[in-house]
């Protein structure tokens, strides 16, 4: 399943980010590969979100680089990461549950028959393209004009990971994909990550608490504690419990089972 | 673990929402009921008492006149609730509008009264400090356009500037543009006693009173620009000058006109007598009969088969009537005027008229000249923001920006920038109100478009638009102003009752409505 690409699409060396005298990354080294899903693990306050904030351009990084297709790369504003192939799908996954699929995938890019805020828009074509976008990745829209907010959780997130590349993500960074969601629309977001992953060419950095899925979907994992990598290898390298022990943040988690049981 | 497995899809379960279901999930479902329900009362209850009619159409709030002035009073309130309705979809709220007609009214008509000047203050050491003026400049005479392009300079940069407090400081729009009300109708006050004040400086009016009827300045051939009523009060022999070089058809169309008008105002006034002639002995009839004298019964009845009223002889059309009808043809010389205060659909009310006679009053006259320019312009931007708000870029990103502000930033939607915009044509459009009233009536009066503000909001509130942002149309809105206009002359015309009623039951509908809204909202969030 893993891709054959021996260049990483993304890259970042000795990433460090310090807020004040908090050191929230400390020389982060990552590499993730088209047509992978890198899975990137961790414990709360362990430096998840600060790394794809900053690989999504939200925060400039104090120290290191950031490598997309070779190029080092520097991000001032989310949009320049968004031009650069970047595509983050937060968890609250910015969409507007009152309006439609359509609207909502072409939110703020919409096409138009002239240019400018007063151009009418072209409905019909915006229709097709996003009810055949979100078709790509498994999730056929009955109605594109349904209001978002009478789709499930699961068709929430399929439409934000299609609008994201559809509009040019080479690397698409899904931040707890799974977490608010029910078991059946788990699997349905994860299905839908398989597809993307079929895709070949796009990079996915999936960032879970969810162990089960990251062993179900990842090609290749990266363990963050304390703002450091404590551990990394692809799927085949890690047994069941490393992932465990290394997603606590090192501790040995079958130590607190047998306390619990006490 | 056991596997369940189903065959049933995600998305068949949208499927399961009948066509019912989804037409009762429109926004403006609701409101045009009661639309209809209003309707319904009007005509019924404007039925005059004592005649009996199944079509309510038969009524009098939808005869000439009342098609007039009830369509005048939901257009004045669709214009501004277009703007007040705009602005909550986008999340925010304008207090400030009913303040801003009043402002804009008087901003106008003192600029057309008193011409318009920009003096700058400073003090001057030369015997004693005190402080002068200098007169940058002074223009006096200021046509209508100018007048309301100065007015649109005030109001535009006003609701600019509330716009940009609200979105700097986080603050809710609530509290700024409370400010607004009162600070616009104050700076109105002082500014209208300011200008009017009398020499002696007692007392200062805060209206503007003694403009010309400017929509109403016409062109007469010979005598140069002049009102319409003085032209029609001109010497008999000013008249047939401008008689004469009016074309023969026209004198000839414009004389059958009037010779129809006279025989129209004669038979009126016949049949008014015959009633009037016959009614006392129909009395006597009636007490005739009740006391058994069946002599007297039967000569009442006689005198009633033979009752006979001479005809009224239609009045005599002169040459002077010809011109002063000719006059009544010609058009404006203040086009923008007329535009904003004038009437439109003369032609279709003449032909209603004559030779419908529909549009027909007691006496014989026409009834109602036209509709009130107002309609249009609400029709117009009804249009516009109809096409802004459904089937552009703009109204998407009105949309997102008060259904979730925080996705509609993430997604590049200017946000600061689609809410002073919004703040901006809420101002507007109470300008356009307070144009089409000054016009109208020619004065402006500080007190004017007082909580005009809350109708507005209410207007939207009863059309479909939720209080927290990101949902209605511009249909419900129209609907909203044609439930609150019709509200107002429904009860009035129900016979017995306080017309007050109609806050009542405006009330009532206020709340129903935005239960209503907020029901479906939940519905289309899923979480209902």
């Amino acid at each position: 399943m893993a891709g054959n690409a021996t260049e990483p699409l993304i890259e970042t060396r000795g990433l460090v980010k310090r807020f004040g005298s908090f050191t929230a990354l400390n020389g982060v080294d990552l590499q993730v590969f088209p047509g992978e899903v890198h899975a990137l693990l961790g414990d709360n306050g362990a430096g998840k979100s600060t790394l794809i904030k900053i690989l999504s351009g939200v925060f400039k990084p104090t120290d290191g680089e950031i490598i997309v297709e070779g190029r080092t790369v520097s991000f001032s504003s989310p949009r320049d990461a968004t031009g650069a192939g970047i595509g983050t799908v937060y968890q609250d996954l910015a969409l507007n549950a009152l309006t439609s699929v359509t609207r909502n995938f072409f939110l703020g890019r919409e096409i138009t028959h002239f240019p400018g805020p007063f151009g009418l828009l072209k409905m019909g074509e915006m229709d097709r393209i996003a009810t055949e976008e979100m078709a790509k990745i498994g999730i056929n829209v009955a109605d594109p004009n349904q209001p978002v907010g009478t789709m499930s959780g699961g068709q929430r997130q399929t439409l934000a990971i299609a609008r994201a590349i559809y509009f040019g993500a080479k690397v698409l960074i899904l931040d707890e994909p799974t977490s608010a969601l029910g078991q059946k629309q788990q699997m349905e977001v994860l299905k839908t990550i398989r597809k993307v992953q079929k895709f070949g060419d796009i990079a996915i950095i999936l960032i879970t608490h969810n162990e089960i899925h990251a062993r179900l979907i990842a090609d290749r994992f990266t363990f963050l504690s304390l703002g450091e990598v404590i551990g990394r290898g692809t799927s085949k390298d890690l047994e069941g419990d490393d992932i465990k022990r290394l997603m606590a943040g090192g501790a040995e988690i079958g130590d607190l089972a047998k306390e619990l049981a006490v | 673990m056991t596997q369940a497995t189903t065959t049933r899809k995600e998305s068949d379960r949208l499927a399961s929402k009948g066509w019912l279901k989804s037409l009762l999930a429109r926004p403006e479902i609701g409101p045009i009921g009661v639309m209809l329900l209003l309707f319904g009362m009007l005509g019924y209850f404007s039925i005059p008492a004592g005649e009996f009619s199944l079509n309510p159409f038969a009524g009098e709030g939808f005869n000439a006149l009342g098609i007039r002035n009830n369509l005048r009073v939901i257009a004045q309130l669709g214009i501004i609730a277009l703007g007040a309705g705009l602005l909550i979809i986008a999340g925010e709220f304008d207090l400030s509008i009913g303040s801003m007609i009043g402002f804009a009214g008087a901003c106008m008509a003192m600029v057309l009264r008193w011409g318009f000047a920009i003096v700058i203050p400073y003090i001057s050491f030369e015997g004693g400090m005190h402080v002068e003026f200098f007169t940058l400049i002074y223009i006096d005479n200021i046509s209508p356009i100018g007048a309301i392009m100065i007015t649109m300079c005030f109001t535009l940069f006003f609701g600019w500037l509330q716009g940009y407090i609200v979105v700097r400081s986080g603050l809710p729009s609530f509290i700024v543009t409370l400010g607004g009300l009162f600070f616009l109708r104050g700076l109105t006050e002082v500014s209208l006693r300011a200008f009017n004040h009398r020499p002696d400086q007692t007392k200062g009016a805060t209206t503007v009173t003694e403009l010309p009827d400017i929509k109403n300045i016409i062109d007469v051939p010979g005598h140069g620009e002049m009102e319409r009523s003085a032209a029609k009060a001109l010497p008999d022999a000013d008249l047939l000058a401008i008689l004469k070089d009016v074309p023969a058809d026209t004198v000839a169309s414009l004389t059958e006109r009037l010779t129809y008008t006279a025989q129209r105002v004669a038979d009126a006034k016949t049949q008014i007598m015959a009633a009037k002639g016959v009614k006392p002995l129909e009395r006597a009839l009636e007490n005739a009969i009740e006391s058994g004298n069946t002599v007297m019964a039967e000569t009442i009845r006689n005198k009633i088969d033979t009752f006979v009223v001479t005809p009224t002889v239609p009045k005599e059309v002169t040459d002077i009537d010809v011109a002063r009808a000719y006059i009544d043809t010609l058009g404006s010389a203040r086009p923008i005027a007329d535009f904003f205060g004038g009437d439109i659909l003369q032609p279709i009310f003449d032909f209603l008229y004559f030779p419908v006679d529909w549009n027909t009053n007691n006496f014989g006259n026409q009834f109602a000249p036209g509709l009130y320019s107002c309609v249009m312009i609400w029709v117009l931007l009804a249009i516009l923001c109809y096409v802004v708000l459904s089937r552009t870029q703009a109204g998407n990103w009105i949309y997102s920006t008060g259904g979730n502000l925080q996705a509609a930033k993430a997604n590049g939607v200017p946000t600061d920038r689609v809410k002073i915009s919004l703040f901006v044509f809420s101002a507007f459009c109470a300008t356009i109100f307070a144009t089409c009233q000054v016009f109208e009536v020619n004065t402006a009066d500080a007190a004017k478009g007082n909580l005009k503000e809350l109708e507005a909001i209410a207007a939207a509130v009863i059309g479909g638009i939720v209080m927290t942002g990101g949902f209605g149309t511009v249909v419900g809105i129209i609907v909203g102003a044609f439930i609150f206009g019709l509200a107002k002359e429904a009860f009035f015309y129900i016979p017995g009752i306080d017309g007050s009623f109609y806050r009542v039951f405006l009330g009532l509908v206020i709340i129903a409505s935005a239960l209503l809204n907020e029901n479906i909202r939940k519905r289309i969030m899923g979480t209902l």
